[in-house]
Order: C-alpha cells, then sequence, then structure tokens
C-alpha cells in the first residue's frame, strides 16, 4: 500500500503533462475550426 | 477523359484537373493570364487594408473568398497561395469561405494575393471584425473536467475508508492531493463565474452566477479549512459542480459566435474598391475613401460599394441582398442604388449618398451584431436565484445562531457549512439546460433545430407568426399560375432561348401542361423592355405589364396577359390553421406587391397582410408588437429577412434559404415545410413542463436537503450521494419531454 504514497503524485504529475498538452493543444488553435479539417481530408 | 472535350464546372476543377494530370504548377501562371483581370484593378484597395504583424514580422490576415463552388476551388486557391514566394500559410475553408493567410511581407503584399485570388476567377472581399472561438472558456472547462475525474478517483477511495480502517497517512495524501487539484478549478476555472456575479451586483441584477459563486467560496475555504484540520472536505462536489456549469456555458456561447458571424458576412458583402470618376478620368480607390457626393462608375458584373442616386445610365440591378426578391429591377437616372447589390447589366454613374456605417446594408449588419449581443436573458432560474442566495444565507445564520447557543463553536460551523454546501443550486441551475436538450432534440428529430433551449423555450409564449411570403409559406420560385395555352405556347416560343427568371417560368410550364413549343425566330431581346419576334409567321412582342403580369402584344396591338406568381406550399394552408388552433395570430409579410400577397394570403387563410415592407420595415414591425406585448414568432428565409429574424421573441428560418438568415434566426427548419412550427410549439410546451418539474423537485430536494443539514446529519458522504441524486431527479424528469410529444402528436 506505500506505492500509493509515490504513485499517486506521480499520477497526478503524469495527468497534469496531458492538462498542460490540452492547454497547448487550444493556444495553438487545434480546437478552433472543428468543421472543416475532416472535410479536408475529401479534398486532397 | 483523353480525348473528350471536357467541361468543368469552374476554373477551380479545371486547373485542379490539369494539375492532376502531370501538368504541374507552373501551368497557373499561364492560365493566370488567360482570365481577364476583375474589372476595376481589384488589387488598389489592399494596400489599405491592416494587417497584424507577429514579432517576427510575419503578417497575417483573414480574408473572405467569395465564388468558391467545389471541393477542388479550395484546394486549387490554397495550393497556388502557397506556391507564391513568401506565403508561409494558406487555409480556405470551405464551409465559411474565408482563407487565413499568413506571410512575409519583405517578400509578397497582400494585393498581391488577393490579385492571385481574383486572377483564378474567385472574388476575395474583406472581411470586417470577426468574432473570435471561445479558447479560454475550452480551457476552463477542459482543466475543470481533468480537476473533477481525478478528485472523484481519490474521493471514492476516501469514502470506502469510512467503513473499513485506512490509514491516516493515506487519508492525508488523497486529501491534500484533492486540494491540490481543486485549487485551480475554484480560483481559476470558476472565474467567469466570479466575474458575472461581481458585475450583475454592480449593475444591481442577481442572477444564477451569484449562489454559484458563493458555492463555489465556500465549499472551496471550506476544503482548505478542513484539509489543515484533516477532516473530510466536499471537493468531490465542488469540482462537479464547476465542470457540470462550465459545459452548460460552451453551449451556449457556441450558439451566440455563430450569430456574430452571420454579422460578419454581412459586412464583407461591400466590395473593397470603386471606380471614382473625376475630372481627369476614372481612379480606383478603396470603398472606405469614398465620400457623400462622389460620382462612382458601375459597369455590368460589378457590385455597388456605397447607396446612391443613378445620375447618368441605364441598367438592371439585383438587390437580393436587401428586398429578397430574385428579380433585377431597372434603374435609370434618379433610380436608387445600395451598397452590396450586383449591377447585372447596363452601366450607370452613381452619386454617392451613404457609405460605410451609414449604408443599408451595414445597418442591417448591425441589427445583427446588436441582435447577437444581447446575450442571454434572464431566466426563470435567474429570477428565483436572488430568493434562492437570501433563503441560504438566512438559514444557514439562523442555524449557526441556533447551534452556537445550543452546543457550540464548533457544531454551529460545521452545520452551517453543510447548509451552504447541500443548498448548492447544482440541480436548480441544471434543471433547464437538460430540459431544454431534451426539447431541442425532440424538436430536431421532427425537422425543427433550434439554437438554444432558451430560443425554443421563447416559443411557448409566441402568440404571433409573422410568415415571410416568398419562399416560405411559397416555394420561393417564380411560376405561371393564369394564362391560356395559345398565349402561353407563344410566348414560349419566343422565350425558349432566354435565360431569364420569367423566361423559364414560362417554358416551363408549357412544357408541364404538354404544350410543343414553337420555334421562334427573328427574336430580339430588349434587357429590361422585353422580347419580341416571330411565330407562326406572325410577329409578337412580350412586355412586362403590370406588377406580375406579362403581356403578349400582336401585330394589332391586342393584348394577352400571363399572371405570374409563386407557388403556395401545399401545406402552408394547413399549418396555418394549426398555428391558430395552439393560439397564435398569423400575419403575412412581404417585400412583393399587395394584390400578389392578398391572393396567397386568401389561397392560405392568413387574415392581416402587409405588403411592401422592406428588410428594416420588417423588423420594425415585429419591435413595433413586442410594444404591444405581443411574442412574436417570425419565418422567413432571405437574406433581407435577417433583422426581423434577430428581432424575433423566435426567429425561425428555412433550411434552403439564404445561409446568413440561417446563421442568425433561432431556428431553422431543415425540411421543405412550415410543418415543423407547430410540431415545435408542441416540443417547447413539453419542454416548459418538464422545467418547471424539474425547478420544483430541486427545490424540494433543497428543502430537504437544508432540514437534514440544520438538524446536523450532513457530512460529505451525505452531500457525495444527496447531490447526484437531486441531479438524477432533473435528468429523469428532462427524459420524458420526448414522450410527451410523442403522446401529443399522436
Amino acid at each position: 500500500m506505500n506505492a500509493v504514497l509515490f504513485l499517486l503524485p506521480i499520477a497526478i504529475l503524469l495527468g497534469a503533462i496531458f492538462a498542460i498538452l490540452f492547454v497547448l493543444a487550444v493556444r495553438s488553435g487545434q480546437f478552433d475550426d472543428l468543421d472543416d479539417p475532416p472535410e479536408r481530408i475529401l479534398h486532397d | 477523359m483523353e480525348g473528350a472535350e471536357d467541361v468543368y464546372c469552374c476554373t477551380g476543377c479545371e486547373i485542379a484537373a490539369e494539375l492532376i494530370r502531370g501538368a504541374g504548377l507552373e501551368r497557373y501562371y499561364a492560365m493566370r493570364e488567360d482570365f481577364a483581370p476583375r474589372p476595376g484593378g481589384l488589387e488598389a484597395g489592399w494596400d489599405a487594408v491592416p494587417v497584424d504583424l507577429d514579432g517576427a514580422g510575419i503578417a497575417s490576415c483573414r480574408v473572405q473568398v467569395d465564388g468558391l463552388r467545389c471541393a477542388s476551388c479550395v484546394w486549387v486557391t490554397e495550393h497556388l497561395l502557397r506556391a507564391e514566394p513568401g506565403v508561409i500559410e494558406a487555409t480556405v475553408s470551405y464551409a465559411t469561405g474565408r482563407a487565413t493567410l499568413r506571410w512575409d511581407p519583405a517578400a509578397v503584399g497582400l494585393r498581391d494575393l488577393a490579385g492571385r485570388i481574383a486572377a483564378l476567377g474567385y472574388r476575395p472581399r474583406l472581411l470586417g471584425e470577426e468574432a473570435q472561438f471561445d479558447r479560454d472558456l475550452l480551457l476552463r472547462l477542459g482543466v475543470a473536467a481533468f480537476a473533477a475525474a481525478n478528485i472523484m478517483l481519490m474521493y471514492v477511495a476516501l469514502y470506502a475508508g469510512w467503513w473499513s480502517t485506512m490509514d491516516t497517512r493515506f487519508v492525508a495524501l488523497f486529501q491534500w492531493a484533492s486540494l491540490v487539484l481543486a485549487t485551480p478549478v475554484a480560483l481559476w476555472c470558476a472565474a467567469p463565474f466570479f466575474s458575472g456575479a461581481v458585475s450583475g451586483l454592480r449593475h444591481g441584477v442577481l442572477h444564477m452566477d451569484l449562489p454559484i459563486a458563493l458555492g463555489v467560496t465556500v465549499l472551496y475555504t471550506h476544503g482548505v479549512v478542513a484539509t489543515l484540520q484533516n477532516q473530510h472536505a466536499y471537493l468531490d462536489s465542488l469540482a462537479m459542480l464547476v465542470t457540470l456549469l462550465l459545459a452548460g456555458r460552451m453551449l451556449e456561447s457556441r450558439g451566440r459566435r455563430r450569430a456574430a458571424e452571420a454579422a460578419v458576412s454581412l459586412a464583407a458583402s461591400v466590395p473593397t474598391t470603386a471606380k471614382r470618376a473625376t475630372a481627369s478620368g476614372l481612379e480606383v480607390v478603396p470603398s472606405a475613401q469614398l465620400r457623400t457626393g462622389d460620382l462612382i462608375d458601375i459597369g455590368a458584373g460589378e457590385e455597388v460599394a456605397a447607396d446612391g442616386t443613378v445620375r447618368r445610365g441605364t441598367g438592371r440591378v439585383r438587390m437580393a441582398l436587401i428586398t429578397g426578391e430574385a428579380d433585377p429591377v431597372e434603374v435609370g437616372p434618379g433610380g436608387e442604388v445600395v451598397a452590396g447589390s450586383v449591377l447585372i447589366d447596363g452601366a450607370v454613374i452613381v452619386e454617392v449618398e451613404a457609405v460605410g456605417r451609414d449604408t443599408v446594408l451595414q445597418q442591417m449588419a448591425e441589427r445583427l451584431r446588436i441582435a447577437a449581443d444581447r446575450g442571454t436573458r434572464q431566466s426563470a432560474a435567474d429570477r428565483i436565484a436572488p430568493w434562492f442566495t437570501g433563503g441560504t444565507l438566512i438559514v444557514a445564520s439562523a442555524t449557526f445562531a441556533g447551534w452556537l447557543a445550543a452546543v457550540g463553536m464548533d457544531a454551529a460551523l460545521t452545520r452551517a457549512v453543510a447548509v451552504l454546501v447541500v443548498a448548492c443550486p447544482c440541480a436548480l441551475a441544471l434543471s433547464r439546460p437538460l430540459a431544454g436538450a431534451a426539447g431541442l432534440g425532440a424538436a430536431a428529430r421532427r425537422g425543427l433545430l433550434f439554437r438554444s433551449a432558451d430560443a425554443l423555450l421563447d416559443l411557448v409564449d409566441v402568440d404571433l407568426a409573422g410568415l415571410d411570403k416568398t419562399g416560405t409559406v411559397t416555394e420561393g420560385a417564380l411560376v405561371i399560375v393564369q394564362g391560356d395555352d395559345r398565349v402561353l405556347r407563344i410566348a414560349a416560343g419566343l422565350e425558349r432561348y432566354s435565360s431569364h427568371p420569367i423566361a423559364r417560368a414560362i417554358v416551363e410550364e408549357a412544357s408541364r401542361r404538354g404544350i410543343p413549343l414553337p420555334r421562334g425566330t427573328e427574336i430580339a431581346e430588349e434587357p429590361g423592355v422585353g422580347i419580341s419576334g416571330a411565330v407562326d409567321g406572325k410577329r409578337w412582342s412580350l412586355r412586362a405589364g403590370r406588377p406580375g403580369e406579362v403581356r403578349l402584344i400582336d401585330e394589332q396591338g391586342t393584348e394577352a396577359v400571363l399572371r405570374l406568381g409563386d407557388a403556395v406550399r401545399p401545406d402552408s394552408a394547413r399549418i396555418v390553421s394549426a398555428l391558430r388552433e395552439l393560439g397564435l395570430e398569423v400575419v403575412l409579410l412581404t417585400g412583393d406587391h399587395r394584390d400578389v400577397a392578398e391572393r396567397i394570403a386568401a389561397e392560405t387563410g392568413i387574415g392581416t397582410v402587409i405588403a411592401r415592407i422592406d428588410p428594416v420595415g420588417k423588423a420594425d414591425w415585429v419591435h413595433a408588437r413586442q410594444r404591444e406585448g405581443r411574442h412574436v414568432l417570425f419565418a422567413g428565409d432571405g437574406l433581407n429577412d435577417g433583422p426581423a429574424l434577430a428581432a424575433a421573441d423566435v426567429g425561425v428560418a428555412m433550411g434552403r434559404g439564404a445561409a446568413s438568415s440561417v446563421l442568425v434566426a433561432d431556428g431553422v427548419i431543415s425540411s421543405g415545410s412550415l410543418a415543423p412550427i407547430p410540431v415545435g410549439i408542441h416540443a417547447a410546451r413539453a419542454c416548459r413542463r418538464a422545467i418547471r418539474v424539474n425547478q420544483a423537485r430541486s427545490i424540494a430536494y433543497n428543502v430537504l436537503a437544508v432540514s437534514a443539514a440544520v438538524a446536523g446529519w450532513v457530512n460529505p458522504l451525505v452531500a457525495a450521494v444527496l447531490m447526484p441524486l437531486s441531479s438524477a431527479m432533473v435528468i429523469w424528469g428532462s427524459s420524458r419531454v420526448e414522450a410527451t410529444v410523442r403522446r401529443q402528436l399522436a
């Protein structure tokens, strides 16, 4: 059970990394337009 | 394809096909020369366009591109722009026709890029201010959802630990970890609710944000104190509350952004440049630099850059954008033209009377913008909010005072906090969005798509329906409604090869009646006057008569009349009587002539007719009725209906109508019929009932839960069970909307 003492912070840290990646993705505009990219596949 | 003569729908397809065959991009440069440049040296105005420059000196700009017909157009435009030296990014959206450009201003200028687009045969335009996608809200929602999921995992462990012994080290770890995760949720994610509550207080308005902000403050403060004292906190309830409420807000902001975009599209409809007549000849100037009194030259196929009066020349102008009627209008000296209309043929010189913000077009766009900004109206939940907040605070204070006197400080504080926690407005705040979503779904399955639950709910109170004529009550296409076979046969012979809308209607009606088309000879078409020629060895001429009529004149001057009209949708009469049964008064509004409008009204059973009304007039009519206390539904299909659709309590657009009317309306009919409107009213009424039931239930929950908290029976586990239970109750109540609608329609 003691493993939880260090696994939990690691889990939260990993989660935080994904949260930061999500923030970066939003900031770079990946979610601004969800309509066109799916159609774009069909164009090329 | 080889050897065959290829026909392409547009230049984009042709170039794309060339590229696929391996001709390569260099062919573009050869092709470019073949295209006649757009009249008026379109490039000139682009130098004055402000562009954004980033730190590295890279310029960026968004441009509206008109005339994109297919995916190939998008593909070609993008690829050829990217081939341009200095261009870093060029993406074109097929859905909106907007191009995003990033380039090195040292290597290439915006006027070159706009010129490239124009040379391809498309039309680049300047874009007005744009509604930004709300990245901020998405970030807050994402972070809150992430924190909520993790906190709940740890709380499951904590709650499980209540029945078995749990190492205090783990309890402390889980509590501290939850606090760490809950901190950004309370301080950052929930910030919009705090600012909403504060600005509400400043303006003397108490809305739902206030109890939410209060709840978050209490939950978080208690969480910090409890964690420091190694006691159980309500942090899972906090994270869940913020996540659910942010998700609701996200759905709301999407609808508002769509309406704002419609206003931008309108603003972009004015050409960027105009040809100004000066003493020394014509000069091309940006439209923004035109002044009242300037003379501008407009050639065939060009768009009008400003409102004004024709001084010289004649031509036909299509003003569909303003009047919604597709027929071109004849203009000559003294006639008026408006910015955004198109000169189909002829050539005119126009004296400018209004430019920029003063033009009719811009005023329409402004109305849309104001309508889009009206924001969320105060809902029933908002009206309850101050009572809810006040009541909770009073009960909490009383609890604190009572227990302080009876037991002591610790017990009094714990119970007062428990009151504030369980009286959380979650169920109340959700009762509307959830039932609303169910109502939206029920209406959508029956062909009426609504932008927001607010808009759908407004249908409940509607007692007056204003229906646009063309394209809404009628099919929207010109047809022959009266005329005998002999006249029709000769008219069809004359009009056989003409592409004019009236000609097409005549030929179509003749074919429908099975009349063999004679071959007309010596046909002479005089634009704006009519057509003449020989059929069966006699000379005839076809002239426009009174509105809605065409006259066929023979050699002796004898006249016969064909009446033109617009066919009424087959089920319109049934829908009008259905609306009446639901308690609505029905009014027909149209820019068309009174006699035409009255015929349609008689055919559908509509009592009141308002004819010859312009787009702004329609919106004024809506406002006037609203001032009389009426709740107005407006249904229309054209861009010209935009202001009225936006002004009405409920604006419903025909899905096959102009894109902008669809964007600005509250609801859209996806089929070619008005039938979904009465159905939508049924759905709205079921939805309203479900909301009332939900609200009654959540208030009942609050009374019970608060009583339990006052008695001291509530701890974090009880709260964690009670609060989802209240939400489940609301979900169950909402799910019954569909069943109710089905029963009523059966």
